[in-house]
């Protein structure tokens, strides 16, 4: 009896260092969703819409586990890139035109981090002229000498900062009955054939499964060299992230609705806007609270973005890649790199950008690009002779599928009701 | 003789002897047990199936391929391992480039296309991994074939000579057939293997691995990344690990071990050579920071009455690390350390020199002395290598250079 207790003890000690040894690569993800281009999507939900949007919450959480599960496992399974797959399986072409989209999708979120880092700091009085260009050498250098890596879990750390959006949400004594019935409603119908509503919910989608998440994800999996038989704790690792980025977003769209909408303020035209939400919270210093957190969050996905873009493309396209290499072993590699940053910096200089649409609307191009990345993801993960007995379950499929067809449908709607 | 690029030649319309055309080239196959780089055969997509278009028969080829015989005498094509198709296994797959030591992607493959006794023979000649085969692609019929080649032509090319060109294949029996043995990449500088297998994916680490001989196997593994050797070893089987860990400097093999899970090392020192064994679970019971830790036990040494004839001898039947060679030591009749002899003297004094002659004051540390007074000594005296000695003043192993600046480079 006793032994048995404690061969039980012990095991559940293993199963939790095994759960420990794996956080990671699911997690980190997960946290870098909800980068600026999350934070004033949801706020933006919630600010227009109120709880009308909270039934897409479900569904997306659903469709994330199961997108993330598919990168993660095939990662695991085949030891190789996303992008390295593609290339493998579909030929150059293909890969070229997948590579081209992947860079204009991620140079969008590359701005939305910059325009990030810009509207946080702005609260403080400080101009974009002065902090973005200083933010962006910042990432350049701490990415290319390697500090990035040490200071990942600081990062990772601050994140807490969301918790910040459950306190105000509660705080903020919202109609929990009318959220909570949101949340499990089915759309109205009416939605249809309103184009703003219609590109709210391809922003909601395209900001929490965005296609660089995919790439991220998979490469941060080999990276760690996760095995298809060690591939069980990552799983858990990779489904746990992805409830707890839905979470968050669902505290923030009712923290905004429960705020900003129900003041009447259903535009957020800058991040002084989106802090209000934290008032319940902070009170006047809710602007103080929004600025560190938003900062944070974009300064971690901009250190992330631009690199993983470069990782991918390079991988895909066959150019020498890696921070071990020198700049003239890897010239592509580092430029590309270089590049993204620069004119994402630049972009965000631009005068009186409007930097909370711009973040919007490249969640939207997110939306728009996803079907096709995972319509990639499904033909891998249903090829029997790459994924051997690690195939996608039927279960997996039917979601995966439902989940192409009804954000391409949408995007389609989109166009027809623009 | 002229040169036809694989992408050309996939998708190309396929004419028999009377001229119809009865279908596109779907496939170009290599069958390594009859020529390593001749194409033995290409396979056809036809209206009827997958056929097989022998290369003997091919009478031209180009935009488009001319057979010298009836459509109707091409057998149906049956899948077969031994065969190495060029679109699925090299088009767009990773190979290592022995030439330039690195791991590239294949972009387009260089056919040799020459007329030998009214048929053309083609053979493979070269892998494209640079912009001319990627734009190849990227353009092809999108635009006109003349205006494609005129752009190419001013590309210059980065080929791999196929002689260059090391497969990577995860099936063993298949690496058979197709006879990949890495004959290229085991004579490359073992520093540079391990280059090469850090930038693979697990699978492909596994395959080169299974592959290539022990010993080379072993000098690359020294080399490895850390955490890439210690996923490397765990993916082979014990037996394999055995193998290689017999062929590796001691304190290497203990250094790996001691990485692994207990149960893991357990089973590996089980299936090792008696000898090593020993020497390795010696080492692995000291301490890992330490100078014991840090030694090998394979050492030169002779006793001190000898002459330069009997240290040529010892030298001659050692079979450890060139490192280790630096330094032949002295001993006296109870394996007491009276001293060390550089190989410099041994190698320019005549053989009849008494060994007493050339000895000078070995350097000396204890098993427990910590890391940074072991890399205090090697700087204070010079030393290439450095004895440590046990409480009876007997030599217990000796400490080699190499290894201490991989030490240093680890702390800091």
């Amino acid at each position: 009896m006793k032994t048995k207790s404690i061969a039980s003890f012990k095991s559940w000690k293993v199963r939790l260092a095994l759960l420990l040894a794996v956080i990671g690569p699911g997690f980190i993800t997960a946290n870098v969703d909800n980068d600026a281009g999350g934070i004033f999507t949801y706020s933006q939900a919630g600010a227009q819409f109120g709880y009308t949007l909270l039934w897409t919450m479900i569904p997306i959480t659903i469709a994330l586990i199961v997108v993330q599960e598919m990168t993660a496992r095939m990662g695991a399974v085949t030891g190789k890139g996303l992008s390295d797959l593609i290339r493998e399986e579909f030929g150059f072409r293909l890969t070229f035109i997948v590579m081209i989209t992947l860079i204009i999708a991620n140079f969008g979120n590359i701005v939305t981090e910059f325009a990030g880092i810009a509207s946080s700091l702005e609260l403080f009085g400080w101009k974009k002229y002065f902090v973005v260009p200083l933010c962006a050498f910042i990432v350049w250098v701490m990415v290319v000498r390697g500090t990035y890596n040490s200071i990942e879990k600081i990062f990772l750390a601050a994140s807490v900062f969301y918790v910040c959006y459950i306190v105000a949400g509660v705080l903020a004594h919202p109609d929990w009955r009318a959220a909570a019935f949101a949340t499990v409603t089915r759309p109205e119908a009416a939605g249809i054939r309103n184009y703003s509503y219609l590109y709210m919910v391809i922003g909601l989608v395209g900001t929490t499964i965005a296609p660089w998440m995919q790439f991220y994800l998979q490469a941060s999996i080999v990276e760690k060299g996760v095995t298809a038989k060690q591939y069980r704790a990552s799983r858990w690792d990779v489904i746990l992230g992805c409830i707890f980025t839905d979470v968050v977003a669902w505290f923030i769209i009712v923290a905004c609705a429960a705020t900003l909408y129900a003041y009447g303020r259903h535009n957020i035209s800058d991040a002084s806007d989106a802090a209000q939400a934290l008032r319940p919270l902070a009170g006047e210093y809710a602007y103080l609270l929004f600025a560190a957190g938003l900062f944070n969050a974009s300064l971690f996905a901009a250190s992330i973005l631009p690199i993983s873009t470069a990782y991918a493309v390079c991988e895909g396209l066959g150019f020498e890649s890696g921070l071990d290499k020198k700049f003239h072993e890897a010239p592509v590699f580092y430029w590309l790199y270089t590049v993204l940053i620069v004119l994402g910096a630049l972009v965000v200089m631009i005068p009186r950008l409007p930097l909370v649409y711009v973040s919007v609307l490249s969640q939207v191009v997110n939306g728009i690009v996803l079907p096709f990345v995972l319509i990639f993801m499904l033909l891998l993960t249903n090829d029997r002779e790459l994924m051997g007995e690690h195939i996608n379950g039927r279960g997996f499929n039917i979601v995966a599928w439902t989940t192409v067809v009804v954000v391409i449908s949408m995007a389609l709607l989109m166009i027809v009701f623009h | 003789m002229s040169l036809v690029a694989l992408s050309e030649l996939l998708g190309a319309t396929v004419r028999d002897v009377s001229g119809a055309v009865h279908g596109r080239v779907r496939e170009v196959a290599v069958a390594p047990q009859e020529h390593p780089t001749r194409i033995a055969f290409l396979i056809v997509a036809t209206s009827d199936g997958e056929r097989v278009l022998p290369a003997s028969s091919l009478k031209s080829c180009g935009a488009s391929v001319r057979a010298a015989d009836d459509a109707r005498r091409w057998e149906k094509y049956a899948p077969s391992d031994g065969v190495l198709l060029l679109k699925r296994d090299l088009l767009d797959q990773q190979i290592i480039d022995v030439h330039g030591r690195k791991v590239v992607r294949v972009n387009d493959v260089e056919l040799d296309s020459a007329l030998v006794n009214s048929h053309v023979a083609l053979s493979v000649i070269a892998v494209d991994v640079g912009a001319r085969g990627a734009i190849r692609r990227l353009t092809q019929g999108l635009v006109p074939a003349f205006t494609m080649r005129a752009l190419l032509e001013k590309i210059p090319p980065r080929v791999i000579p196929w002689q260059y060109v090391d497969l990577l294949e995860t099936d063993p029996a298949r690496r058979v057939k197709l006879k990949i043995v890495y004959e290229g990449l085991s004579k490359l500088h073992p520093a540079d293997i391990a280059d090469i297998i850090e930038e693979l994916p697990a699978a492909e680490r596994e395959a080169v691995f299974e592959t290539i001989d022990e010993d080379v196997a072993a000098e690359a593994l020294e080399e490895l990344d850390p955490k890439v050797q210690v996923s490397l070893v765990e993916s082979l089987d014990s037996e394999r690990v055995a193998d290689i860990v017999n062929e590796m400097d001691p304190d290497a093999a203990a250094d790996l071990l001691e990485k692994l899970p207990e149960d893991r090392s357990g089973e590996i020192l089980n299936e090792m050579e008696p000898e090593e064994r020993i020497e390795v679970t010696q080492l692995l019971e000291f301490g890992k920071n330490t100078a014991a830790g840090r030694m090998t036990t394979e050492f030169v040494s002779v006793p001190d009455n000898g002459t330069v004839a009997d240290a040529i001898d010892a030298l001659k039947q050692f079979e450890g690390s060139r490192e280790a060679v630096a330094t032949v030591y002295l001993y006296s009749v109870a394996y007491k350390i009276t001293g060390a002899v550089p190989l410099v003297k041994i190698a320019v004094s005549p053989s009849s020199t008494p060994l007493l002659h050339l000895r000078e004051d070995a350097v000396t540390c204890v098993p427990d002395a910590p890391d940074d007074e072991v890399a205090g000594l090697f700087d204070k005296y010079n030393l290439v290598t450095l004895a440590v000695v046990d409480e009876h003043e007997r030599l217990a192993g000796i400490i080699t250079a190499d290894d201490v600046i991989t030490m240093l480079r680890h702390a800091s």
